[in-house]
């Protein structure tokens, strides 16, 4: 073999090794669904607790949409590799939703709870959140969702409680259903550009 | 003259390297994901990863999710270790045939 076509091979074991590297990262970063469908929970929460029996919306719906994202996520991860990003995805938000439940939990039980508080705690949870995650992913559209939700979260604060309610509708919208179609749309154009160049 | 180092013959073949490099970018994957990415057929996938295997470069977890079989593998410290001393051997000599 001539030293040219030693050194050819050389690089091709290193452009191999980057673009395998690559491949196991890329594959499994498929978030947008959890954001649309969290969205949809929220809406189902906030209508039922609105127009039929108050105490059980929240618990019924959230314990039902982390059952249905648990299901989800298991069959998505049978088919994909497990990453350390991935694990740090799943560490921050069940970390955020189980200190939000409890919390939420224990204030309406208490009966300590109004909307006021309600979107505050929230928002706060879901801005340290999003903040968390875009920071790991470097995705600047998602901490545009933080600041928004931290934002809703301290409006809530001095404003009335209709106008609490509109904000809280507000952000869910724009950080959830908005955000998360957005996600979508960009993950399944980068997975059809990842099957071109494969 | 500085010696030139030894490519290890274990990580050198083409479909071993692209093995570990995968596992590199996981925690830990599917037979069958690998053989996705791969391309290659389950005979040679199983014997390339037996001799990673063996070399102690994968560790290899079977187990039974919903009543179906599946074969993890997750790549080693010493896998990890072998693989970045495999591409600044690479480096070295890349660097000393451009030099050449």
């Amino acid at each position: 073999m001539n030293a040219n076509a030693e050194e050819q091979e050389l690089k091709d074991r290193l452009s191999l090794i980057e673009s395998m590297i690559a491949e196991g990262r890329r594959s499994t970063e498929s978030w947008g669904w959890t954001f649309v469908l969290w969205g949809v929970a929220y809406y189902v929460a906030i209508a039922w607790s609105t127009w039929g029996r108050a105490a059980f919306a929240w618990p019924v719906t959230m314990i039902a949409a982390s059952v249905l994202t648990g299901v989800l996520a298991s069959r998505r991860a049978a088919k994909h590799p497990e990453t350390t990003i991935g694990r740090a995805m799943m560490a921050i938000w069940v970390g955020m939703g189980i200190s939000t439940f409890i919390l939420m939990f224990s204030l309406g039980i208490s009966g300590r709870i109004d909307l006021h508080i309600g979107v505050a705690i929230v928002g706060a949870m879901l801005g340290a959140a999003n903040a968390t995650s875009s920071i790991i992913l470097k995705w600047k559209m998602q901490f545009a969702c933080a600041l928004v939700w931290w934002t809703a979260g301290a409006v809530s604060c001095f404003i009335s409680e209709n106008q609490a309610g509109i904000v809280f509708l507000a952000a869910i919208f724009f950080c959830q259903i908005v955000f998360g179609i957005y996600g979508m749309i960009s993950e399944s154009r980068r997975h059809r550009q990842d099957a071109s160049h494969a | 003259m500085p010696e030139l180092p030894e490519l290890n013959p274990v990580i050198h073949g083409k479909l071993r390297l692209a093995l570990l490099a995968l596992l590199a970018g996981v925690e830990e994957a599917e037979f069958t994901w690998l053989r996705a990415r791969t391309g290659s057929t389950d005979g040679n996938l199983g014997a390339q990863l037996l001799k990673l295997e063996e070399a102690g470069y994968v560790a290899v977890e079977k187990k039974f999710v919903q009543r179906k079989p599946q074969t993890l593998y997750r790549m080693t410290e010493a896998g990890r270790q072998a693989l970045t001393s495999y591409v600044q051997a690479l480096k070295q000599l890349l660097g000393a045939a451009i030099g050449a």
